[in-house]
Parts: C-alpha cells; structure tokens; sequence
C-alpha cells in the first residue's frame, strides 16, 4: 500500500473530527476549514513518522494545535488577532442553585451557546476540555498534545469545566432562568 | 469522610473505578461527578451537530491528489503538484470563467480559493490603469510610497536585465490593506502582492526555499515567505518565472 492510500484510509476518516476540533479552536467555520487544509497538508507531509500503531486521531490533533499556535504567534508578531490565552483558575462557583438538576438545566441551552460558551475558555482550557469530552481522548493523549503532566491535564480539566458551568450560568442570568439566592 | 478530589472525579470518568466506593457512600461526590458527566455530556451533543462543508474533504482530496469521492465542484486548483497540473488546468479554466462572471458567487468559494480569485482580481485591477495607481519606475520613489502608506518598505527586484518597476498601489486583500507593486519583465506584467496571511497549500522546495504555487483563471501565483510577509507574485507567466522573479527578492542563500 502506498503512502498516499495508507493516510486515505488511516488519517482521512478523521476529517470530520478535525474540523470539530478545529472549529473549537478558531470559533469560525473559515478559520477553522483552513486549519484543516493545512493540518492534513502536514500530516500528510509527515505522515511517514506517523507510528501507525498509535493513535491517529491524537496524532492529527497534536498538529492542528500546533498548527493553531503558529497562526496565533504570527498573528501577533503581525498585529492582528488573539493573544495566546493562559490557563487561569476558574472562578468560584458563583451559585448553585440551578445545578440540583444539572441535565435539566443544561437542556435550556443552545448548541450554539455550549459552544459559545467553550470558546469564552483560554485556549489551553478550551483545547483540554475539548479533546477530553468531545474526542474522548485519554488523559495520556491529551498530556502529549499539550506536551503537558497527566496531572496537569485532570487540573486543567477541571479547572476548564467549573469554568464552563459558570459561563453557562451567566447566560441562564441572562436569558432569565437564574438568580435566585438558595 | 474526606471527599474525593476533582482530579479523581476526573480519572472516573475517564473509566478509572478505583473510588467507586466512595461514591456509594458518598451523596455529594455522587452529585458532583454527576454535574461533571452531565457538562460532558452536552458538550458532546453540543458538537455533534458542529459538520464540515462537503467541500473541504474536496478540497483536502484534491491538494493531496487522492481520489475524488464526491462530484466535483466547480473550483480551480489550490495546490499545485507540477506532474497533475496540465490535466486539472483544463477542467479549472471551464469553472473559473463562472466564478469570475457571477462576482457573487466570490463569496461562497473556500477561503484559499477566494483568497486566489482575489489577489488575480489586485492584479488586473493594476494592469488597468486605474486612477489609484501610483505610475512611478523609481524604487527609492516607491519606497517612500510604501513607507508612508503601509509603514514598511517592501522587499523589491533591482531594476534593469529587462526587469522595470511601472508603480504601486494600495489594496484590500481579505479586509486588509496590503501593498502592491508591478515589474515589467521579459515574460510579461508581474504583480507582487504583499500580504500578511500565509500560504494555504503544500511548498515547493527549490532553491533551499519554500515557494507555493496557485493558479487562478489565466493568472499564475507563486508565493514565498519573506519577513514575515507572504509576497505573492501574479501574472500570465510561467510559475517557473514567477519563482525566479521572487528569488531575486530573497537574501543569498547558502551554496
């Protein structure tokens, strides 16, 4: 099997994912199809020093986000867009109220404002919680994508979803839902 | 009882049961790693509906020469493989001539595809005459120009083996404004376009330098990094000279 059939078959069906991944990362549909483009273009560049036992899917997403952080570094040198986000403490919950039944109360929102709410995440919070919860990777994985401790990555992680719940409270605020003191 | 730490509640639901337990026992542990799930959880529905359009898995096909699994669409070519050119040409040239006649449709190209149309777009605009060029063959001139339009200076070819500047001008590329000036050369009209956004295909190595190659209707790009500025050169040449022009703008390389 040639290169080019071997990354058909092992590298391509991860497309779609990819562009979720992407997509978390830019925030734009765009961006987030160029980072695609050029993640499979370099993959496909060094596809030859893919361990073809390990994980593609890993594999794919370690080069998009280093991909991603080489677009926001040029960004800056060149004065557009972004600053490279740090990761920062959550802030503490700011009421518990509306968790007693978190499903139901997760319900209440969008597609658009989960994401909405992701993408308000410094970008090594949103990047970790993303390929945690939505590409399902292993801790493992995801330590070597963000070239990161294991420990890290659970901190990070948790740190990363207390953080989301309160973005998402603070639109139930404002959508009327919440508010109330326990 | 000591409650679990987030970092625990963490590894159990990455599957680890080691507390499982705890968790038996414990009522608000439970209650926390519920939440947790439950945020996991609609992330991921959250994202499921998050699709591709069609025409990027397309697009990515096309650069890497694999197979088409899908009708193709009409599109020029992005990424140039020398050895695939000739044939995709004829097929891109048909399409291009409906993307160009319906100026609408500009906006609903792919980004890279775009992003070509535009710079041949910056290019025949300077071939035409237009009021906003700046007609000047002196590059100390043109250097000013730049300097006092866009703040830098960009990098230009040295006049004379049959190489002259005609001008510059100011334009938008992609809602920002870039530089553009324009070289008579033996082969034709030359436009170089300077711009901050980076290539979107696969380089070239030639000449211990990284060169991308696009083309879009009659027009042939090449492109090279230089200073952290992509400098496009645009025209109805051959990318071969195209990439000989824009090595004149590059520091020696090493022999």
């Amino acid at each position: 099997m040639t290169d080019k059939h071997e990354f058909e078959s092992i590298a391509m069906p991860y497309m779609g994912a990819m562009y979720k991944f992407a997509y978390a990362l830019c925030g734009n549909s765009d961006n987030a199809q160029d980072l695609v483009q050029d993640t499979f273009l370099k993959a496909f560049e060094k596809f030859k020093s893919f361990d073809k036992g390990s994980n593609c899917r890993a594999w794919l997403a370690a080069i998009m986000r280093n991909k991603w952080i080489d677009q926001l570094r040029h960004n800056q040198v060149t004065g557009q867009i972004l600053p490279l986000e740090h990761d920062i403490a959550a802030k503490p919950a700011q009421n518990e109220t509306e968790w007693s039944d978190c499903r139901d109360f997760l319900e209440k929102f969008s597609d658009e404002q989960v994401i909405k709410a992701l993408l308000t995440l410094g970008e090594e919070q949103r990047t970790t919680l993303f390929l945690i919860d939505v590409e399902q990777l292993s801790q493992d994985d995801v330590a070597k994508i963000m070239d990161v401790a294991v420990g890290t990555v659970k901190s990070r992680t948790s740190r990363a979803r207390s953080a989301l719940k309160n973005e998402l409270i603070g639109y139930a605020k404002e959508m009327g839902y919440a508010g109330g003191e326990k | 009882m000591s409650h679990l730490t987030d970092e625990q509640l963490e590894e159990i639901i990455q599957g680890d049961n080691s507390a499982s337990e705890h968790l038996v026992e414990c009522q608000l542990c439970k209650e926390r790693l519920a939440e947790k799930r439950a945020l996991a959880d609609r992330l991921k529905l959250a994202f499921s509906k998050v699709e591709m359009a069609g025409q990027l898995e397309q697009r990515i096909r096309s650069g890497l020469g694999l197979n088409s699994r899908m009708s193709p669409e009409p599109k020029i070519k992005i990424l140039n493989f020398r050895a695939h050119w000739k044939s995709i040409s004829a097929i891109a040239a048909a399409a291009i001539i409906l993307i160009v006649a319906v100026p609408v449709s500009m906006r609903l190209m792919a980004p890279a595809l775009a992003a070509q149309a535009q710079l041949a777009q910056i290019h025949e605009h300077n071939m035409s005459g237009n009021h906003e060029f700046h007609s000047e063959a002196d590059p100390a001139k043109l250097a000013e120009y730049f300097k006092g339009k866009l703040g830098f200076i960009p990098s230009m070819p040295t006049p004379g083996r049959g190489l002259a500047l005609r001008g510059c001008c100011i334009r938008h590329f992609r809602g920002k404004v870039v530089g553009s000036y324009v070289v008579e050369t033996p082969e034709g009209i030359v436009s170089v376009i300077v711009v901050t956004d980076t290539p979107k295909s696969m380089g070239m190595k030639r000449k211990d330098q990284t060169f991308w190659e696009g083309s879009f209707a009659k027009c042939e790009m090449v492109t090279v990094s230089l200073d952290g500025f992509s400098y496009c050169a645009v025209g109805e040449v051959s990318h071969e000279y195209l990439t000989d022009l824009l090595s004149q703008l590059l520091p020696d390389s090493p022999e």
